[in-house]
This record gives structure tokens, sequence and C-alpha cells, in this order.
């Protein structure tokens, strides 16, 4: 009989596609992409993750985020949800493939093979830091994909957490500090295991998985955020408006970026924030900026009754678009961002200045600012906050913490700056927490940390309103139901193993 | 007056007859009679009863002494004419005959081509003529009184008035029913009558006078088959064809065949068919591995020995969309609308779109300046009547030792989109067959079609949706390629469109080409074993380009203008496809009869196939303007891109049938093949199908007699073993893939590798069991067809992807060998014809019912958002929540069990059934429900013919398939899109409880009205008339002196009347779509014309 085999030529076969070093490394970019997918951090994910909170507002329900806004997602109705599961997932399958896959590779060193193993490594190790912080027990599949990982059940977060500590502990020792050459940077670094350790520590101390008054986990999480600090290594970079720029990517406020490049692999921040204002803020986080001299607008001396946006938080007007600024060349009319009045600025290329036809042109995943996932700002906040749990915020700590974030973002006002003496633990709180939702505004960090705080079932309950006032929606938080997303439908039918989450989903 | 014509063997000339006959009947002395001599014998059916019984012994008598013998004192006389003896009446003498003359005519077909042999009988009378090779007939010393009875085999008998002596041509008719036609069969012919499989036929003369744009059109109505056109763009106006319901996850189309080579039907003209054949059963089980959806064998046309025929066959129509959405396009009103939708979707009235302030303004704008305040109807804008133009020239002849055939094709198709919507074919077929010598045919055949259309430039399912959310508060202004869009914000819409200008700006182009290359020998050994060899080789270019300009719309307002497509833009995409088909298919045949009764044939063959696959693909933007479109205009290399893969696919098989009957009364056959494909990994390549066929001529028996009114009654069954290797090339291997995964590190671009689905290795085909027992009959000499089939198809192994949880890697499952499908039911069809007088008329039915059932797949499930594959339903059946009605009260709501946050409902929402009882509404309490294949496919028709006058209808309809479409238009302000009328009449209000659709809101932000449930199912069966047409034919003495042989002028009409419960668009869409964003069905208008010369 005739030779009937054919092969492919235009993909490889698993079993030789390690063996070259190219190939490998591919296999590793292959890892990285996962990032900027749709379940992750790519495109406009991340704004819609700040509609979700009270800060702003999602108007046409993009991937169902804004059921997760009003309360009214469940385990089938929002692809968010379901994408994320499939690409943390994702990601933790290309990193143990590379894992046991790269011992295959007769071209790299044994030293650049552990390398990019610890690489893998941190990758799989943030998949499982999201998959829990969203869904608390998961199942933990550390083996290349396999048809016998069909059935695996959910592992308590707990044993999942310690899995992957271990894993950053061990990958800090391997992961360089920086690199140098222009082509390698955006790759895990040791720092950005131990920012990452950091914050899975302050999630793990923070009411949402343990209640409230856990000396030890706080006392974890305020070592780690201090190791990083220790490390000497980072600092915040000097102008609060250019941190979020092209020309000052990789600067030393930048522990890891989720990296964009235009025209094929960028984010979709410029046209979300530009023309569709889907992530429009609202007036309520308008309201919540304090005013220049550090104090709420209702108790501050330099509040200005004739003109709403004036004398406000410095950060305000290198964050938000209002309508009677300058942005792009005109004056922001009303109606310009017709959903609330407002947008965002921050991470876009836009500010007062008039846009080029390039820029006004950018569309869908063709933005180039690299997004920071772990910041020198957020480390700091964090070592804040644990430590003022531990009741320990010394006028040491608030120096090296909000002081420094505060005169970065261009306060002056001593009554900003000065530490609080006779400041109790609430007001220190109360003050933290303003300091995250504000310095991180428009991030993205804000719907997890009112989970974090479990304040998400007040703030989450609540009217949003227009730059005029006027109502726009009112939103619901259930606590029994939603402080945790719901296993996705598809994946309790595809393995009925899986359990679903409490609360009726 | 209709006749029995039994035809001997071959007439020997100088027949020497023994008889020896005691009281035997004349019927028995003629078979008699008949088998020792050869001769033809013509006679009125009954005539020969009127015998007496007759006593005759002769021996080595001549013709004439047997019958002057048989036939003295008889009421009955003969005459002989060539081999035929005319048995009739004895002639009763007319005291005062009228005035005699001779005459001479012609007898042809209803194409005008000549029949020879055709007999031409003077009514009453042993007078008889048989017509030459031209089809001329002469007949001396008739009565203008007298009738002629022309008769012919395999067409309708015609009276004719004999005439005053000038020359008559004779046109028979066909007939459909003919027991003695061929029909083709899997590497071979058969004639009607002998087939022991379930086949179906179309016959594309029965189709000359239909629009048909796409050759898949001519197989709505044939018995057992549905046929779904979801969409009719021009030039993309193929139909879906499932024979005998669905066996399989994957790919259920049926192998398509054109003169033996793997073709598609969207490639070739329909005017260059003259059959098409359907192989339903184990009758398809010769073509193996690809046999399991059935098999369709298109036969294009053959030149024909005699003198030179040119055909033109031409139509022009005029087309219109079946359905379209019927919108809310008052501008007031779709705000006020909105605004309410967006209140009850849980909105607070200070927070929706459109502002009271704003409202009025416009409504005090309105007629003022339609630029700023528009009305508009955007169906009534981008739509206009469609225009289809197809001429087809043919000629064809020959001698006795070549003959040939040649025809041009031309179709030129103006869409129902303003802009970029057309398609064009050129189509050529040329044929040529020479006997070299008497063992030794070749032939040599070249179809060729070229089908170049034109789209709209983000496609018609992109620039559909934009239709469908087009908005009467949009601006149809333009000012040069500046648009129109709205100074009004609407939520959903981010982009400010219009949807002319997605219409007339950009443009995307298909060339496909395919062309069939064949040369064929023939060649005829000894003891009558004849050697085949076809030779194929098919060649299909498919190139593409998308040009997508910069777009502008315009606030006429404010005057500011806004880029509609930021990005990329101008950018251009080439891409080519070039795919090489060879097939070597030789075989080698014999047959042989044996003492008699018993005929035998044998075949076996061998079939090569290789099809080898390469595209590439181009990308570039940057362009100064919007003037050029070609690669080489762009100014830039940013973001240039091309692509491309190979790939090759083989396939070899082995095959053999085996034939027996025993007096035409028993007949058997099996197949046997063998096949080996590249589908799959070494060591799971080959696989064999057999199967067997049988049939019983019970009308051949003893005990049913002759002279009888049932000429045919035939039982047939058959048994087979089919496959089915549509899974991926490669599916086999774990693959890397290395496009798609790019990350950028510093700023750098970098391309990434990841594997994306899981793979068994051990694949195997899919094979199906086809079960089929059959019945056909004839009876009242043709008059009355009828054929009824019982079926069951086993697929087992069936080839599909598992799905497996995200947490494996987020990977696709791998497919793999799962699952047991069966589809049991039945065909019916049946034909009626008769003639009153000058007046013919003719009905046909036919039915078919298909019952799918999942029986095993390893107790697990596919969920595929609102479809489930379980076992014990039919596959892809619908999951859904269970509707029970509105809600009807607050108190309902706070009580109840909901689906959502209760504080979010309302009363008018819709209320869901709690399946399991649980405290919840979720995932758990869906049901099991409806069907996404048509339970029944149905088609009837009527014939009705006077002179030259010919009315015909053909309705046809599905039963019991329903559809679920969401998105614009299907669901109320989806995602900025506008509203349907039956919103504003038929939503639940206070005072209207129990409207047929809930409260307003808009979909977007109300998905507790919109979860997946039974409450959006609609019922998509419905009824069509798919064809009438109203046909004249040119009485020949008016064209007779041009030399014309015929001409007919036609009007017809397709799909001019639909009924359907379903009413958002044309309920034949594509069932299990989620949208209505479908190329609109059309009906059309025709005017046509067929002649001969």
């Amino acid at each position: 009989c005739q030779n009937l085999e054919t092969l492919p030529e235009d993909r490889y076969a698993q079993e030789t596609f390690w063996r070259s070093a190219n190939a490998a490394y591919g296999g590793l970019v292959g890892c990285y992409s996962t990032l900027i997918s749709r379940g992750l951090y790519g495109e406009d994910v991340v704004l819609l993750e700040e509609a979700t909170s009270p800060n702003a507002y999602n108007y046409n329900n993009v991937d169902g985020w804004s059921n997760i806004a009003l309360g009214t997602h469940n385990a089938s109705n929002t692809n968010a949800i379901a994408a994320r599961w499939r690409a943390a997932y994702t990601m933790i399958g290309r990193c143990n493939a590379l894992i046991e896959g790269i011992d295959g590779n007769v071209e790299l060193t044994p030293d650049a093979i552990v390398k990019m193993k610890a690489e893998a490594r941190f990758l799989r190790a943030l998949s499982y830091h999201v998959l829990t912080i969203y869904f608390n027990d998961v199942p933990l599949i550390t083996a290349t994909p396999d048809l016998d990982q069909v059935t695996a059940p959910r592992k308590p977060r707990a044993q999942v957490v310690d899995f992957i500590l271990g894993e950053l502990d061990a990958i800090a020792a391997i992961l360089p500090p920086a690199y140098t050459v222009a082509t390698e940077k955006g790759r895990a670094t040791s720092g950005a295991a131990q920012a990452l350790k950091a914050r899975i520590l302050l999630f793990e101390a923070s009411p949402l998985f343990t209640g409230t008054g856990d000396a030890a986990r706080w006392r974890r999480a305020a070592d780690a955020a201090k190791a990083v600090m220790d490390l000497n290594r980072y600092s915040l970079f000097p102008n609060y408006r250019a941190l979020f720029s092209l020309a000052n990517e990789y600067n030393a406020e930048s522990i890891f970026d989720i990296q964009f490049q235009g025209p094929n692999v960028g984010s979709s921040f410029d046209v979300t924030l530009r023309q569709y204002n889907t992530c429009a803020p609202v007036r309520e986080l308008i309201e919540a900026y304090r005013m220049k001299d550090g104090q709420p607008r209702s108790s501050s001396t330099v509040t200005d009754p004739g003109n709403f946006y004036s004398n406000m938080d410095p950060r305000f007007y290198q964050t938000v678009v209002y309508p009677g600024a300058t942005f792009m060349g005109a004056t922001v009319s009303n109606t310009r961002f017709v959903n609330t009045g407002y947008t965002f600025k921050k991470y876009s290329v836009y500010d007062a200045g008039a846009a080029s036809t390039a820029e006004t042109s950018l569309g869908e995943r063709q933005s180039g600012i690299n997004y920071m996932l772990f910041r020198y700002a957020d480390v700091l906040l964090m070592y804040a906050e644990a430590k003022n749990e531990l009741n320990e915020l010394t006028p040491d700590v608030w120096n090296a913490t909000i002081r420094a974030i505060r005169q970065r973002a261009g306060f002056t006002d001593a009554a900003a700056l000065t530490y609080p003496a006779g400041a109790g633990k609430a007001e220190f709180t109360d003050i933290i927490r303003y300091e995250r939702r504000i310095e991180f505004a428009g991030e993205g960090f804000y719907y997890n940390d009112i989970r974090r705080w479990k304040t998400a079932e007040t703030v989450l309950n609540a009217t949003i309103r227009k730059y005029d006032n006027t109502p726009i929606i009112v939103r619901k938080f259930e606590p029994a139901r939603n402080y945790l997303w719901p296993v996705p439908q598809i994946e309790l039918e595809r393995n009925p193993n899986l359990t679903q989450n409490p609360g009726g989903y | 007056c209709i006749f029995f014509a039994c035809a001997g063997v071959s007439a020997k000339s100088v027949a020497q007859i023994t008889l020896s006959e005691q009281n035997a009947s004349l019927e028995k002395i003629v078979a008699k009679i008949k088998k020792q001599s050869g001769f033809l014998f013509w006679y009125e059916s009954g005539l020969l009863r009127k015998a007496a019984p007759i006593t005759v012994k002769l021996k080595n008598a001549s013709i004439s002494e047997i019958m002057d013998a048989c036939l003295k004192n008889q009421p009955l006389t003969y005459s002989i004419v060539d081999q035929t003896v005319v048995i009739t009446e004895a002639a009763v003498r007319h005291p005062a005959a009228p005035k005699q003359t001779d005459i001479r005519g012609k007898v042809v077909d209803d194409q005008g081509a000549p029949l020879i042999g055709a007999t031409v009988r003077v009514k009453n009378s042993t007078r008889v003529a048989i017509t030459d090779a031209n089809g001329s007939f002469q007949l001396s010393a008739v009565s203008p009184a007298d009738v002629l009875v022309v008769s012919y085999t395999g067409y309708l008998a015609l009276e004719v008035p004999a005439g005053n002596g000038q020359a008559l041509t004779i046109a028979l008719k066909q007939d459909a029913a003919s027991l003695s036609d061929i029909v083709v069969v899997g590497y071979g012919t058969k004639r009607k009558a002998e087939l022991t499989g379930s086949v179906a036929v179309i016959d594309m003369k029965s189709k000359e006078q239909q629009t048909l744009t796409n050759a898949s059109q001519a197989l709505y109505g044939a018995s057992g088959l549905w046929v779904n056109q979801s969409g009719a763009k021009p030039g993309n106006d193929g139909t879906t064809i499932r024979i005998r319901g669905v066996n399989t996850l994957s790919n259920a189309n049926p192998l398509v065949l054109l003169d033996g080579v793997e073709y598609s039907l969207s490639e070739i003209d329909p005017n260059n068919i003259e059959t098409i054949t359907v192989l339903k059963d184990a009758s398809a089980a010769i073509y193996g591995s690809k046999s399991s959806n059935g098999v369709i064998l298109i036969t294009s046309k053959t030149g024909k020995k005699g003198t030179p025929q040119v055909e033109y066959r031409s139509n022009f129509a005029i087309q219109q969309a079946t359905y379209l959405p019927d919108v809310v396009t008052d501008p007031i009103q779709y705000m006020e609308m909105r605004n309410q939708a967006e209140i009850n979707s849980g909105k607070l009235p200070t927070g929706v779109s459109y502002t009271p302030a704003q409202i009025a303004e416009y409504r005090s704008g309105l007629g003022t300046d339609n630029d700023v305040y528009p009305a508009s109807d955007w169906f009534d804008i981008v739509f206009r009547n469609g225009f289809v133009q197809q001429h087809n020239l043919r000629a064809s002849g020959g001698g006795d030792a070549v003959t040939y055939t040649m025809a041009g094709g031309y179709m030129d198709q103006k869409g129902l989109f303003i802009a970029n919507d057309d398609a064009k074919r050129y189509s050529f077929d040329l044929k040529v067959d020479a006997q070299l010598s008497p063992r030794l045919k070749v032939g040599g055949s070249l179809v060729g079609n070229v089908r170049n259309f034109n789209e709209v430039g983000y496609g018609t399912q992109t620039v559909l949706s934009v239709v469908m959310r087009g908005l009467p508060i949009m601006s149809d202004y333009k000012q040069g390629e500046l648009y129109g869009s709205s100074w009004l914000a609407t939520p959903g819409r981010g982009n400010y469109e219009n949807p002319r200008m997605e219409v007339e700006q950009g443009l995307t182009r298909r060339n496909i080409q395919d062309f069939l290359t064949r040369v064929t020998v023939q060649y005829k050994l000894p003891i009558n074993i004849t050697y085949d060899a076809n030779l194929g080789y098919r060649k299909r270019d498919t190139w593409s380009k998308d040009y997508i300009p910069l777009m502008r719309t315009i606030n006429n307002k404010t005057g500011e203008i806004r880029n509609f497509n930021f990005g990329t833009p101008p950018r251009v995409k080439e891409w080519d496809g070039n795919e090489a088909y060879y097939t070597l298919s030789h075989r080698l045949s014999w047959q042989a009869k044996i003492a008699a009764h018993h005929s035998l044939s044998a075949m076996v063959g061998q079939d090569y196939w290789y099809y080898d696959l390469k595209n590439f693909q181009g990308y570039k933007q940057g362009f100064f303007d919007n003037t050029l479109t070609d690669l080489n205009a762009s100014t830039s290399q940013l973001n240039a891109q091309v692509t491309g893969s190979s790939s090759i696919e083989k396939l070899a098989s082995f095959y053999s049938r085996l034939a027996y009957d025993f007096k035409d009364k028993y007949l058997l056959e099996a197949t046997f093949r063998y096949d080996g494909s590249s589908r799959f990994a070494p060591g799971n390549q080959w696989s064999f199908f057999p199967s067997f066929l049988a049939g019983w001529r019970i009308d051949k028996e003893d005990f049913f007699g002759e002279g009888k009114a049932i000429s045919l009654l035939k039982l047939r069954a058959s048994y087979g073993k089919l496959g089915n290797q549509a899974v991926a090339l490669y599916s086999y291997l774990n693959n890397v893939s290395t496009s798609g995964f790019q990350y950028s590190f510093g700023g750098v671009e970098t391309g990434g590798a990841a594997v994306t689905s899981l793979s068994d290795r051990n694949i195997r085909w899919e094979t199906t069991a086809s079960y089929n027992i059959g019945l056909d009959m004839a009876a009242f000499s043709g008059k009355l067809d009828l054929s009824a089939d019982v079926f069951k198809k086993r697929t087992s192994g069936i080839l599909r992807p598992i799905g497996i949880p995200s947490q494996v890697g987020g990977l696709n499952g791998p497919v793999t060998n799962i699952g047991v499908v069966d589809n049991t039911g039945y065909e019916v069809s049946a034909g009626y014809r008769d003639q009153f007088g000058n007046v013919s008329v003719g009905i046909n039915a036919s039915a078919s019912y298909v019952r799918n059932k999942v029986v095993d797949l390893r107790d697990e499930q596919i969920i595929s958002g609102r479809f489930i594959t379980k076992e014990g339903y039919p596959i892809q059946s619908y999951y859904l929540l269970q509707d029970d009605g509105y809600y009807q009260s607050q108190d309902e709501i706070n009580n109840g069990v909901n689906y959502g946050t209760t504080s979010k409902l309302r009363p008018g929402y819709i209320k869901y059934v709690n399946q399991n009882g649980d405290k919840v509404i979720n995932g758990d309490d869906r049901i099991i429900t409806g069907s996404s294949i048509p339970k029944y496919n149905y088609s009837f028709g009527t014939m009705t013919e006077y002179k030259g006058f010919r009315l015909e209808t053909q309705f046809q309809g599905v039963l019991g398939v329903d559809v679920y479409p969401t998105a614009n238009l299907a669901v109320p302000f989806n995602n900025g899109a506008g509203v349907t009328k039956e919103w504003a009449t038929d939503a639940w209000t206070e005072s209207n409880r129990n409207a047929g659709l809930p409260l307003l809101t808009t979909f977007t932000d109300a998905s507790e009205n919109f979860q997946n449930s039974t409450f959006w199912l609609q019922n998509a069966s419905y009824l069509r008339l798919k064809n009438i047409q109203l046909s004249y034919k040119l009485p020949q003495r008016l064209i007779d002196f041009a030399r014309i042989k015929r001409v007919e002028l036609y009007l017809s009409g397709q799909n001019l009347l639909t009924f359907s419960r379903f009413k958002s668009w044309d309920p034949e869409l594509t069932i299990t779509r989620n949208d209505l964003y479908e190329y609109p069905t059309m009906k059309s208008f025709t005017l046509g014309l067929n002649a001969n010369f």
C-alpha cells in the first residue's frame, strides 16, 4: 500500500518542540502572552474591573462586568468570570508544560534552563494567586496538561497558597534582580516574586479570608512588604502623571509590568478612555478626593464652594478628565464623556495638549504603555496597612510610606504630609484606604481592595451618579454571595468533582 | 390510448417458428413467438384477451404463416413493419372514406432533438411508421380525420390529428417515472427498475424554468433531504444539505462528485448538469470513508449522436428580500421606548439615555432639518431590488465515431445592498468522446467555473449587524466620503456609525476559479471485460481581497468630524488559496448472462486521491488616502504581515461490486471498499466498508399474471457500513502552534509558541451502519408511481472534541471517537400524471421523517451554549430554563424562588420553573427541549398543461425545528441597537398582562429576562411556495420557418409565499445560529427563454 502519512509544515510536534533554544524561549513567551489575554490583563480588562468598583461605571455590560457591579452575576451569565478562570489555567498549563518539557532542551545551559523555569514558576504562582482571591479553593495542578487532570477537585486555598509561597521563596533566589539587556526587560525578577509574595500575604491577613485581627498574619504581610523595601532597589518615580507614560516605562517604581506594545500586542486603554467611555469615573469618586490639605472636602478649609474642582488632591488633576478641564487641546464639555461626564487619563497618551493624528487613531489593542501590576507605591501602602493593623504605624512608617507617596503626588501642604499625631488605628485605616483608592484610581485595584476589606457590602450597595449628580443606577452587593465569584458553570459541567461557592449561584 | 410494448432480444431476419398449442390464449402464443423469433409486438393493452382460444400446429413456419393461422376468424388483424408485429382490431370499413394524403413528419423530444426509432401508428389501423436517424417518418394514404399515435420508449405516448398533409413536428415528453431510465450510481449506471438502493434522482430538465443561481438549489424537494439555504448572498448562495438527518458531530456534508471526481455544488453552472443522483442508503457504501453523510453524484451533459443541436437558455429576474424586520423608525417613539426600557431594567429615571430636553428639541426639530433630526429607516436606505440575468449557450452533436458538446454560461447578479454586492459567473463545459476502434474509446473534458463576487467591506455578517443596529436618530447625510451620524449619545455605541457608510465604503472581493480536467479511457477486453480509467485533475484557486478605507462621520449638529475606524485604516488584506485535487480511478468490469435467466456482473477498482493545499496572505496598512488599494501602494512597513501554510491529504481505495439477478426478478448486489486515509495515525489508516443490497420484483412473479394494472412492484433491502473521516488534518498529533502568542519585552514584539489542544493518537473513522427497506410501485401504465422507504442509520465512533475543564491548561479537548447516534425515519413519495384530451395534469408529493437520538456518549454530556448533546436526546438539543409566564405582582417576586437578584426583578419579568425544587434558579434547572434538526421535510407540487401552456407549482417545507436568535433586533435594544415594533404593541404592561412579550427592557441591562429559556425558543417550521412557473411553448408552425426547433417562454417566481410562525427573519436561516445577521433569503420574479436550434 502507498505511504499515506503526511506531516504538518506549519506547526511543531510537542515531543520534539523544546529541543532548540529559540523554541524553548518561544515557549516561555507563550506563557507570558497569556498575561495580555482578555481573561487577565489584556485590552481594557483592567478598566472594566475598575468600573466594577465604586470608582467608575461601565454602561454596556461588556463581558458581563456590569453584572458584577450590579450583583446580578451568576455562574453562567458573566463571561468575565469564566474568562479569568480559563486564562489563569491556560497560563498555568503553559508554565507546567515548560517546567517539564524544557529539560529536553539540548542547546541551553543548565543555568539558563533553571532561570527560565523560575520565570514560568513565577507566572504560575501569579495565576494561582489570581484564582484564589476570586474563587478561593481551586484545583492545584502542577504537571504538563493531561487528561488525568480532568477530574481534579478543588484544593483548600491554604494548600494552594502554601504551594505558591514556597515557590516564590525558591525562585526569588534564582531570578535576577533586574534585566539590563533591553529585549529582556519585563521578564520576572526576584523583586517581582517578593512583591507577589507580599500581596498574597496581605490578602491572607485581610478580613476577606481571616476575619479580623490575626496579628501573626499581618506580621508576615508586613515583613514581606518590608523585605521588598529593604532591597533598596525600588523608589517612587518623582512625577505621578508621568509615571504612567510610555517615556517612563521601566522606571524605578515599576516592579512587574504587563508589557504592551502597539500595534499588535497593545492594550485598548486609549480608545476606551478617549472614545468608548466604558470606564467612566463616577461622581462618588470625585467627591472622595480630598482637598490639597489632605482633608475631606466637608472639613477642609480650602474647599471653594464656587468652584467644585479647585484645590483638590493633586492626583485628581493627574488622573481624571472633568467638565471644564482641558483635554486633548480642547475644553471638555458636559457631554464630551456622555456616561458620567468624566473619564480617566491615567495610562493614556492624552493630556491637556492636542493629540497627534497617530495618537487619536489608536484603536483596540494598539496602545503601548505598560501596565504596572506591581509598583513600589503599592508595596509601601501594603506595608503601612499591615503595620497599622499591628498598631505599629509610627511616624517612621508614615514618612516612609504615606508621606512619601503624597509628596510625590504633589502635596505641599503640611497638613497633608505631617504625621497625624494622636490618630487612632481607625483613623489611620481611613487614611490608608483613602490613599489606596486615590493613588490607584483607574488602575483596577479597588474592586479587590473593597472585597479584601469586606467593605463592598457598604460601598457597592449604592446609587452611582453623573457629574451633575443625576443618579444612574442602584448597585447591589449581597455579602453572603458576592465576596467570592462563582465557579463558572461550564467548569462544573465538565468536571463533576468541582463544587460551587456558597451563596446560591 | 396506451400501449404495452414487449421488446425481444434480437430479431432473426428469417424466423423459423415452431408452434404446437391446444386452446391456448393469444397472450401465451405471442410470448412464444416473441421468444423464438425476437420480433417486437405492439398491441393495445387487453386487446389480446379479445381473441378466442387458439389451437395451432406448425413447424418451421414464417411469421406471417403463424400470424395468419392464429388470427383466422378472430376479430383481430395484424401487420408487420420492419421487425414489429402490430396487432389491432379488424378494421371497420367506412362507407365513404374521406380524401387521403401522404403525410410526413418528425418526432422530437421536448428539447427538439430527434427521436430515432419512435413508432407512429395510424389509430385503429395496422399502418405503422418508424422514425429514421433524423427522427423523420412518412405515412401514405392517411385521411385528415385519422389520428396518429406516437410512442417511444421512456416517453409518454401522444395522439395527434393527422391533418391535411402539412409536415408535422411531434414533440414527446419524457416519462418521468419511466422504468427504463438509466440512473447513475456509484461507479456505473443502472436501469431504474433494477435499483436496489434508495436513490433520489433530480432531472435538471425539470428545473429549467427556475432561477437557480447555485446548483445545490436544485435539490429542494428531493425526498429524504433537508436543504437549507441560509442567506442568498450573490456569489455565495449555496445550501446546506443533510441527507436523512445528522449522523455526526463533525462535518455532516454529503460527498459531492462531478463525473466521478470530488467537487463542489457551488462550482458548477446548473445549466451544465444533466442529472443529479443522491445515494441515501447503503448504495453509498462504495464510496467508503466519505460516504456516511450520503453521496451526491452530478452528471454533466454529454454530446449525443445526431445532427448538431444548439441550445440557448436565458433568464432575467428581479429579486427582493423575503423578510425584513419591522423596526421602530419614529425617532421620538424610539427614544421614549429606550428610556422606558432602561428604567424597566433598573436604571433611575434620571439616568436614562435621552433627556427630556433632548427629546423635546428633537420633537420640535423634526421635519425642519433632516440631517440633524432624521427619522431613518435603515433597511430602506441600504437595500434595493436585486437583479440577476443568466445565459447559457450549448452546441452538441456527433457521428458514430466522435461526439462533442461545448457550452458557455454567464451569470450577472446584483444583490440587495445598494453597493458592493454583486456576483458574476463564467462557466465552460467542453467534452469530446471518440471511439478510436471497436474496442477503444477515449474521452476528454474540461468543466470550468469562474465565480467572482464582491461583498461589503466588513463582510455581510458584520454589516448586517450594523444595519440591524441602525437607529432612526442616525442621519443619512452624505457629502463625499463624509457620512452623517447622530448628535445624541446612545449607550452601547462608543462609535458613531452610519450603516450606509459601511455598505458603500470598503470592499471585499472574492475570485474563485475551479477547473476540472478529465481524461477517460475505456477498453473492451475479451470475454466481456471492460477496463475504465478516469484521470481527474481539479484545480481550485481562491483569491480574496479585503480593503477597509478610513471612514469618517460627522455630527451634523456640531459639525464635529470623527474617525469611525481609527486604528489601522486604510488597510488591505489579500490572500490566495491554491488547491489541487488529483484523482486516479480505474476499474475492470465484467458481465454475463448465463443460461438465459442468470445475469452476473462483477467490478473491481482502485482509486487514489491526493489533495494539496497551499495558501498565503499579505496584509498592509498605511496608505496616503483612500484611492489606491494594492499592497504595493502602501507607504508603510508598519505592521505589515505575511502568513501562509500548506497541507497534503491522501486517500487510497480498493473497491469491488458483485451483482447477480435471476430472471430480472431477484436482484442481489454486494459492494466492498477498503480505504486508507492520511488523516489518521499509521496503524489506524485503513478500514473496510461492505454493503449488501437486494431487490425482489414481485410484479415479475407468475402469480401476478399479465396485463395487470401494476407494472412495477419491487421490494428493496440494503445494509452497509459507511465511513466518515471528517476530522481535521493532523488531529492525532500534539501540535505546538506558533502564531498568536506574541508578547513584547523592552518594547520589542517577540513570537511565542503554545499547545492549544490535546490530541488522541488513536482516533479512527466514524462508521455508520445503514439499514433500509423500500418499496417501489408503478401502476396504470406509469401514470402512478409510488416509493416508500424506512431506514435506520447507526453511527458509532463519532469523532468529536471532548469538552474538558479549563483546569487542564485551558486546552481544547482532544478529538476522539466517542458516542453512538441513531437516525431512524421514513420517506414516502408519490406522483400521478394523466391526460384528458388536450389537458395533462400531474401531482407529486413527498415527505420524510427522521428521528435523531444519541444512544451512547459514555454517560457524558456536551453542553455548548444553549445546546446539549446527551444520551437519549437528539444531537444538539436545546438546553434551557423553562419559562413560567411573567411575574404579575411584586408579591409573587418577593415570595418566589427567583432567578438572579430578587430586588432587581419587577412585575412583567419572565418567571422560570424551579425544576429541582432547591432555593435558587440556576443552570441546574434547565430542561432539554426543542430540536435543531427538522423532524419532517415535505414537498408537493402540481403540473397542468394545455396545448403550449404549462403551469407548475412546487411547495416545500420543514416541520419540527426550533431557532433561538438573540442579538440586534431579535431582542430589544441590544447593546445600542433599536427595537422591533412588536415591542411597542405587545409587551407586558399592567393593563396587558397576557402580552406576547415581557416588560420592555434592554437586553443588555435585564439579563434576567434573556436567560436561555424556552420563552425565546421559536418554531421555525415553514411551508413555502418554492417555485411557480407558467411556460408557453410557441406553436411549431410559427417557428418552423426560422428553422428553430423549439421556443419556450416562461414566467416564474421563487419563494413568493412563505407561511411560518417565525417572523423576525426568513425562517430558513442557520438553525444553530444565535443572531439574524444572514444575507436575506430572496424571492425572485423571473422571465425566461429556452430555445433549441
